[in-house]
């Protein structure tokens, strides 16, 4: 790092280099007006004349040029220009983009549409625009960018992913992230490719876009596009980003230090202790990405090389990733054929640590000292106290290790032939492969787990992969005057396979060797072991169609439809077909507007489905159940079997989840594209919406006589309807100009109505709400606080409401005919006092420049989710418990409380929040005459620099799945849980550089 | 223009044809499939299935939160007390105690969905194995203990066989249920096996449930059936297959297996068949160095101070609480270095009778714990002790309660207590009364899961006693249907009073 560092700064002083011009020719550079940039690859041509050339790398150009010639330069993207030649040898040309927008290309499914056309809800955010800083993670670049689009990662784990939810909860099952398709591969996983390589990112929002993606469109499409060479113009480039990174704690709960606690009546261990200081660091992370990229006439290619390296706030908890993109496009038969090779591979380790650690960080007794006074202890030399959830931070920190390693290998092959000048077929397969290996050792010397089993260690292997094979045929075409059609049709075949296998042991002689000395552990079965092994493998095949036109570029027209058979279904409802449709029309074309240049009206209904959580709910599986010894003789080993044991009560009936949607909306322009947006209100119905169903328990299968008897009492179902709506505005200001600042702010807002649950029932069956959620232990387990209820919104809370605090301090609750009393009351008379899922959102991103300088800083806010804060409400009374663990202390805290804590809406906040999510500041260093640069940028930027709110945990940011819940299937429908294992929220500061290589 | 079109066609119908040519039928890899299990005539496979009958019934019976804990909070023999924000739960385990169940109650769930997922596969193994009589036989039995579970603690429950053909099956009544089991019983008694089985239905399982069913005939139909529960205790005695173990604890060890007086057990085993959890439930947290446990316990069930008073001194079955000072495995004293200031023992865990309140502040330490069975060393959150659901002792007390319904003098009824008394190192009684009886079934059942159906038959289960301060209603003698199937089976009837 310290090396390429000084290579940069050496190059830029030494670089100088002057231009030479020539005589009889016209030579000159055509930069951006805006950033000053250099553009290569801009048409210069003499007007009237066949005579032109193209820019370089460095936007330069040189042509020969008649007397009183005027030179054409024209750009995507870019106001053509014509300049008059006169007498001048050099022509320095600055280039306006093209404010209006119109001719941008946005990524739909399939291909491309101009943004003119585009008649559904379509988000696209190019590179300029992603969030800034350490981003680590696709998802991060969009994070508040778009309206509708929510992406969250509460708590500062840089482990962690981002939850993504478009246009809120619109499933219960497994598929409440929206579909990711990379660079056209359908469903891969966003872990396959560094931030630094995606160019673009489109959000399809509405049911009419996504619907060419069918059963796996309901939760929005993501559409990623990554960078590769721009074919046609001979270029070569050669880019370095690196930065690095310091984090720090930014948030965390307030306890009461070592005397307030023992003036508190706390245990008093006769130390002072800070645990967070104790648990905690100030982390550094660095990310270093090289990218190479060049070009003739008939072939690219683009290579890039990422590193990242990123600690946690705590120590054993870090990962590194490497990822190497190659992506080769190559034409052959005079154009007509069209291939391209993409390959990413990407390795990641990552360490961590049980996160309970922040936990008892928390709530671990300040007196305690971190070691045993009186030299080893059986628990290694820590300080630990045979108590009830009751372990020492440090220790647990350490004596707990897990380690993740995952290879990923992502190949795509593509060809595109022109069988006709207006016809294209294109054939395609890629491989998704992940791979990767997770481990766990617990010490023999923890408490909290390894210590009982005498030191705790697993492996499991897992190898994943997405096959995909498409085909599509393309068909553009004039059925009349003025009308352009383009017809596509097409068929693909999707297999996905999963195999995993994992051996946990325990009691290990020797602490030294973890999870690499499985063989070392002396006990293979019974608690705290397991050997097995799972392999999956589901196929979905699909044929679609689409049919786009566009009359006189005034009315646009859009229609779709999909069919599915998917295996993971009953026999009987294989199949899903998902029609869409849209249409638009530009008012300015029809009528003068004033100060309107652009505004289209779009209105839009799809289709979308939803796949089962796992293709094998349709079949009644036997898996393993007790050990049977048939003598009864445990000497005789010869006669011991595992019996099988029904694991599941099938529906071979199950079929599609469907959504339903309308848009509505407008994309405008103003002002000769000064302030350009759009704006949309769009409402969608979830029927046959796949969830699991309680069966009357015993009773023969409700949905299939040759079925067994209902043993697990449980079984998933196509039951119930939900019903959401949202509006949606964005609005771009474009380069405001104050004096030599240009200021182009973006606003976006969604306001969201939450998502309803109609009914829950389907025939005979179904229920009337869903419980969920117990805050936990001590005291808090049988206690659901999540219902979900028919014609409720989904994730209320429940729960009694405190109306004040007696003379003893002890809890006065209202009960639901107004008496008070200590008395929380029956459950069944509580009422609503919560519900996690906001109500509005928006960002705010602001981007100056002046001279070489650029400025960008991003705001969001999130409003109307309530958390419950569960420190608050397991730690903050001074109850007979406080003696055992320390107390938080908060704005809300009322130190005259007595009573043993008690889940009421006192401990439910409000959290709500405006955030300082990102800045940075960046330098362009005046690169013109360099040997070696063509463009140098230092830039530093910060992330999370200050929140307001008046939420009192550690982190207001939605949650919308709890993490403690381990049905996957069941956590979006937990919301608004703030759990004690929330990792302390972090502040980032980068410091980087941008450099491209002549 | 034509040559055209073609192209296009010949490209359409590649496409389509590769794609519909692709199979779609789902393949399973790691699971077996229902044919490949039902279906299957390899000997051991057979076997192994017949014997998988039981593990539905060793489930959750062991455990916290089903059945055996609403048996057992409910009765005046044990209380999970709240300490403090611990075991608050909801309210649940305080309301149980207190016959304040609800509908909603987790634990009524629990109880309901483990008798009936394991009558849903009694049902498919005789959809399997219709065709053997033995088996079949010793399936309807089986089914039929079920129903006896169900019948006493919920009354009036839908009767599923392998020929139900409704999904909904609506609800019968008790009498109906009780007939149920009657009949399951009675066809197949010639059918059982006579011979010693450990962990199966015999004939004389039967017998035992059949005593059971008649001894409480009174309370689940309204006639009292006395002779008949002598007879079918007879058939037990008279088959003398079992007998009473000279040391009554030797019933309770971790290697129980060998006892001749267990007449059936839940076959529990720390890694073959895991659930049973007592150690977690009833130690306090610190005693995990006690055992050497490799998990540290709960601190929540214990004992009321008066059931323990009910036992003598020098009544052996006293040690069937943990009591007084506790230690560590070398000898050291456990210290709880969070005990309470109220707490007068301080840090040094002492476990006494007395037990400052249900709720909310009982203190860590206080209650007698349930120390019947063996905890052995170095055990895990699952015992290898097998449970006894039936005894011969019971055998002899349920005989010796019918003579004496029947005459309040008789003298084999005495004789038959005086020798269980015996065994427990107590002197005779000279006559038997109702509190006697009652109370001996105490001390010799203790946490075997029987005490609130005896509470109910001698009238006493809705007094008010230690922590319920208030007598309850007599509806409160069987569960709620739990809410959640009432949900899906709308031809359930929830019982009355709930």
């Amino acid at each position: 790092m310290k090396k390429i560092l000084l290579l940069i700064i050496t190059a830029v002083f030494c670089a100088g280099a002057s231009l030479h011009a020539q005589e009889r020719t016209v030579s000159g550079q055509v930069t951006d007006a805006g950033d000053g940039m250099p553009i290569p690859g801009v048409n210069v041509v003499e007007t009237g004349t066949s005579n032109g050339t193209i820019t370089d790398i460095d936007g330069r150009f040189t042509l020969s040029v008649g007397a009183n010639a005027t030179l054409a330069f024209s750009y995507i993207g870019y106001v053509k220009q014509d300049v008059a030649v006169g007498t001048r040898t050099s022509i320095n040309v600055s280039l306006a983009p093209d404010l209006t927008q119109l001719s941008e290309v946005v990524v739909v499914g399939y291909g491309t549409q101009e943004r003119k056309e585009i008649t559904s809800a379509v988000a696209s955010i190019s590179e300029e625009n992603f969030n800034r800083g350490n981003v680590t993670d696709p998802g991060q670049l969009i994070q508040g960018k778009v309206a509708g689009l929510s992406i969250v990662r509460p708590g500062g784990d840089p482990n962690a992913g981002f939850s993504i939810r478009l246009r809120g909860l619109s499933t219960f099952g497994a598929n409440t992230q929206p579909l990711i398709v990379l660079d056209g591969v359908v469903g891969a996983s966003l872990d396959n490719v560094d931030p630094n390589d995606i160019e673009t990112i489109d959000i399809l929002k509405d049911a009419s876009a996504a619907a060419i993606y069918g059963t796996r469109g309901s939760s929005g499409v993501i559409l990623v596009t990554t960078k590769s060479g721009k074919m046609g113009v001979p270029t070569s480039s050669l880019e370095y980003n690196g930065f690095v990174t310091f984090d720090q704690v930014a948030n965390r709960m307030q306890v009461l230090n070592a005397e307030q606690y023992v003036a508190n009546g706390g245990t008093d261990f006769g130390s002072q202790t800070d645990w967070f200081e104790e648990l905690t660091r100030p982390a550094i992370g660095h990310t270093h990405n090289l990218a190479m990229s060049g070009s003739s006439q008939n072939t690219s290619y683009r290579v890039s090389l990422n590193y990242r390296d990123n600690q946690g706030v705590v120590e054993g908890v870090d990962n590194q990733r490497i990822n190497t993109r190659l992506s080769v496009n190559h034409r052959a038969l005079d154009g007509k054929l069209r291939l391209s090779v993409n390959a990413a591979f990407n390795n990641r380790n990552q360490n961590a640590i049980n996160n309970e650690a922040f936990r008892y960080a928390t709530i671990y007794n300040p007196t305690a000292p971190v070691f045993e006074p009186e030299g080893p202890s059986r628990y290694g030399g820590f300080f630990q106290r045979d108590l009830f959830d009751f372990f020492n931070p440090v220790a647990l920190a350490q004596q707990q290790s897990f380690q993740q390693e995952r290879k990923s290998l992502l190949t795509s092959f593509r060809a595109d032939y022109d069988i006709l000048d207006n016809l294209v077929i294109a054939v395609s397969y890629s491989q998704d492969r992940n791979t990767g290996m997770n481990a766990g050792y617990w010490s023999k010397f923890d408490p909290a787990r390894g210590f009982g089993g005498g030191g705790i260690a697993n492996r499991t292997a897992y190898n994943n992969l997405n096959e995909l094979m498409e085909a599509t045929l393309n068909w553009s075409f004039e059925p009349m005057d003025k009308l352009d059609a383009t017809l596509l049709v097409g068929g693909a075949v999707q297999r996905n396979h999963n195999d995993e296998f994992g051996v946990e042991v325990r009691q290990f002689l020797f602490d030294d060797l973890g999870f690499d000395g499985l063989q070392f552990g002396a006990i293979r079965e019974g608690a705290n072991t397991f050997a097995f092994s799972n392999r999956l493998k589901d196929v979905l095949n699909s044929g679609f169609a689409r049919l786009n036109l566009n009359y006189d570029n005034t009315y646009f027209f859009s229609a779709s439809a999909r069919y599915e058979e998917y295996s993971g279904f009953g026999p009987e409802n294989r199949g899903g077909f998902f029609p869409a449709a849209s249409f638009g029309v530009d008012i300015t074309q029809l009528a003068d507007l004033g100060p309107f240049d652009n505004l289209k009206f779009r209105a839009s209904f799809g289709v979308t489905g939803n796949l089962p959580p796992n293709p094998l709910l349709g079949i009644a599986r036997f898996g393993t159940g007790n050990r049977i010894d048939l003598d009864g003789d445990p000497l005789t080993r010869n006669d011991i079997f595992v019996e099988p044991r029904q694991l599941n009560d099938p529906n071979p009936t199950l079929q599609w989840e469907t959504k339903t949607e309308y848009n509505i909306g407008f994309d405008y322009s103003v002002f000769n594209g000064r302030i350009t947006g759009s704006m949309d209100y769009y409402t969608r119905n979830i029927d046959n919406l796949l969830f699991g169903v309680s069966l009357p328990a015993g009773a023969p299968n409700p949905f299939s006589a040759d079925a067994p008897n209902n043993v697990a009492g449980f079984a998933w179902a196509n039951i119930g309807e939900l019903q959401n709506a949202g509006f949606e505005f964005l609005a771009n200001v474009n380069g405001l100009q104050f004096g030599q600042i240009n200021w182009t702010p973006s606003l976006n807002f969604t306001i969201y109505q939450r998502t309803q649950l109609k009914t829950l029932q389907v025939g005979d069956l179904g229920f009337s709400e869903i419980r969920l959620s117990t805050p936990g232990s001590p005291g808090q387990n049988n206690n659901q606080i999540i219902r979900n209820r028919e014609g409720e919104n989904i994730g209320n809370m429940y729960g009694p409401e405190l109306a004040g605090i007696d003379e003893n301090g002890l809890y006065v609750f209202r009960g639901a005919d107004g008496t008070l009393s200590g008395d929380p009351g029956s459950p069944e008379d509580w009422g609503v006092i919560g519900n996690g899922l906001p109500t509005w959102e928006f960002g705010f991103n602001n981007t100056f420049q002046y001279k070489n300088w650029d400025l960008n800083f991003f705001i969001r806010g999130t409003f109307g989710h309530d958390l419950y804060n569960s420190y608050r409400g397991f730690y903050e009374n001074r109850d007979p418990a406080s003696n055992t663990w320390n107390s938080v202390v908060t704005s809300l805290t009322n130190p005259n409380i007595v009573s043993t804590p008690t889940f009421s809406d006192f401990y439910v906040e409000d959290a709500s929040f405006v955030r300082f999510d990102n800045a940075s500041i960046g330098y362009n260093f005046n690169v013109l005459n360099s040997k070696v640069f063509s463009r140098v940028r230092a830039y530093g930027a910060v992330q999370n620099l200050w929140t307001i709110t008046n939420y009192t945990g550690v982190d207001p940011e939605v949650r919308y799945t709890d993490t403690v819940l381990e049905d996957g299937f069941q956590t979006g429908l937990a919301p608004g849980l703030e759990r004690r294992s929330t990792f302390f929220t972090v502040t980032q500061l980068t410091f980087g550089v941008n450099a491209s290589f002549k | 223009m034509m040559m055209n079109y073609s192209k296009r066609v010949v490209g359409l119908i590649i496409l389509l044809g590769w794609v519909a040519s692709c199979d779609v039928e789902q393949e399973l890899f790691s699971d077996l499939r229902q044919e490949t299990v039902l279906t299957s005539d390899d000997p051991d496979v057979i076997a192994v299935l017949a014997a998988s009958a039981y593990s539905p019934i060793v489930g959750t019976w062991g455990g916290h939160n089903s059945l055996w804990s609403l048996h057992e909070i409910s009765s005046d023999e044990m209380a999970i007390t709240q300490k403090g924000a611990d075991w608050e739960d909801g309210g649940q385990w305080i309301r149980v105690h207190r016959h304040q169940y609800l509908p909603t109650e987790e634990a009524v769930l629990n109880g309901w969905n483990y008798c009936y997922s394991a009558i849903g596969t009694v049902n498919n193994l005789l959809v399997t194995f219709g065709e053997n009589e033995f088996v079949k036989a010793e399936l309807e039995a089986l089914r039929a203990l079920i129903y006896w579970w169900l019948l006493d603690a919920y009354g009036n429950v839908p009767i599923i066989t392998e020929e139900t053909t409704s999904s909904s099956p609506p609800t019968n009544t008790r009498q109906e249920v009780f007939n149920f089991v009657e009949s399951s019983l009675v066809n197949n008694l010639d059918l059982l096996s006579t011979d010693l089985t450990f962990g199966r239905v015999n004939f004389y399982v039967a017998q035992t449930i059949l005593a059971k069913l008649y001894l409480n005939a009174e309370v689940y139909t309204g006639t009292p059936r006395w002779q008949d529960a002598v007879d079918a205790c007879q058939e037990v005695i008279d088959g003398g297959l079992y007998s009473l173990e000279p040391v009554f604890f030797s019933n309770f060890a971790t290697r129980n297996n060998g006892s001749m007086e267990n007449i059936f057990v839940l076959n529990y085993d720390e890694d073959n068949a895991q659930g049973f959890n007592l150690g977690q439930m009833t130690l306090h947290y610190a005693s995990q160095q006690t055992y050497g446990l490799q998990e540290q316990p709960w601190n929540g069930y214990s004992s009321l101070e008066d059931f323990y008073n009910s036992f003598d001194e020098n009544d052996v079955r006293i040690n069937s609480f943990l009591e007084g000072q506790q230690f560590a495995l070398d000898g050291s004293i456990l210290i709880d270095d969070s005990a309470e200031p109220a707490d007068p023992d301080g840090p040094p865990v002492n476990f006494t009778p007395f037990i400052t309140e249900l709720t909310p502040n009982a203190l860590r330490q206080e209650g007698v714990r349930v120390g019947k069975f063996e905890f052995a060393i170095g055990a895990g959150a699952n015992l290898s002790n097998s449970f006894p659901i039936f005894r011969y002792a019971d055998v002899l007390l349920m005989k010796a309660e019918a003579l004496w319904r029947m005459n309040n003098g008789d003298t084999e009824a005495l004789a038959l207590v005086n020798e269980i008394r015996s065994r427990a190192n107590m002197p005779g009684f000279d006559n038997l009364t109702a509190a006697r009886l009652l109370a001996e079934r105490g001390r010799e059942f203790f946490a075997e899961g029987h005490r609130r159906t005896d509470l109910i038959r001698f009238g006493r289960f809705n007094d008010a006693w230690w922590g319920k301060p208030n007598a309850s209603s007599t509806t409160k003698n069987i569960f709620p249907i739990p809410d959640f199937q009432i949900q899906v089976n709308t031809n359930l009837q929830q019982n009355d009073g709930y």
